[in-house]
């Protein structure tokens, strides 16, 4: 389906998502089980199933500040430009006071 | 929303009573785009922020959960914001969610009013940040705090780190 390979999708994925200024980092989610086995090292929070039906799973840390749901959709809108219409198991482990917009809000 | 929520503490929920903190909650979105799912954490912590935000809450939780919050920061990895969630419990569904809250505080607030003002925060915080329905939040008062206990509570067991003993 995707001309990548799954390990460079792994990582094209993990960069769209942080490129994303709501997403604190990536998580492994509950169990860490959310991980890309890479030469060279593991790629938490990104996990690409071999299996090129089955859905990807992507676990994330956001900061807090915008609605979540709002957030989802727009990091829902980038993994798509990367995945096209493979379905995507989006988790959110944890949340971490926000940078700016929080203390605005407050 | 719907249900007038009890003042009662033994509530039943739809959802099982096992789906404590630790179990993600699942945002109705199963479409074929795959399920997004939110951590019972991230109900928890913003919940803790909301109840704190409101001026005459003077800290959160009971003995036994602050000391467990003050044990949870020493822990590497044991979170960050673990003096956020002490005094919360949260139980999370597909769409719902129940919070439990237990407060200290200040001396001179109207308990009846902070707690209605606490209430409306955390129902509008977690509503609004999560998407999931709030159906009740219970709040437990176990702790006034006078001012003049200041020179020996002010440092919290919580937010302070005990100084070292050792160099």
């Amino acid at each position: 389906m995707s001309p990548l390979s799954d390990d460079d999708l792994a990582r094209t994925l993990a960069e769209t998502v942080t490129a994303d200024p709501a997403v604190a980092r990536l998580d492994g989610g509950v169990f860490g089980a959310v991980a890309t086995y890479l030469p060279g090292g593991r790629l938490v929070g990104v996990r690409v199933d071999p299996d090129p039906t089955a859905p990807v799973e992507v676990a994330v840390v956001l900061h807090l500040g915008a609605p979540i749901p709002t957030v989802v959709a727009g990091l829902r809108a980038r993994i798509a430009r990367v995945l096209g219409d493979r379905p995507v198991d989006l988790t959110v482990s944890d949340v971490v006071a926000g940078p700016v917009d929080v203390q605005v809000e407050i | 929303m719907s249900t007038p929520s009890t003042p009662s503490s033994a509530t039943t929920t739809t959802a099982s009573a096992a789906s404590t903190a630790g179990s993600p909650a699942r945002i109705a979105e199963d479409t074929t785009q795959g399920k997004t799912t939110i951590a019972a954490s991230v109900v928890q912590k913003i919940a803790g922020i909301a109840a704190r935000e409101i001026s005459g809450v003077h800290s959160m939780g009971g003995g036994v959960s602050r000391a467990f919050g003050a044990i949870r920061e020493r822990i590497p990895g044991g979170g960050t914001g673990a003096s956020n969630i002490a005094g919360v419990q949260v139980e999370v569904g597909e769409k719902q969610a129940a919070v439990d809250l237990d407060l200290v505080v200040e001396y001179g607030a109207s308990i009846v009013d902070l707690a209605r003002a606490v209430r409306r925060n955390v129902i509008t915080a977690v509503e609004r940040m999560t998407g999931l329905e709030v159906i009740e939040v219970n709040i437990a008062v176990n702790d006034i705090h006078l001012p003049e206990e200041d020179d020996d509570v002010t440092p919290t067991p919580a937010a302070v780190p005990a100084p070292s003993r050792v160099e």
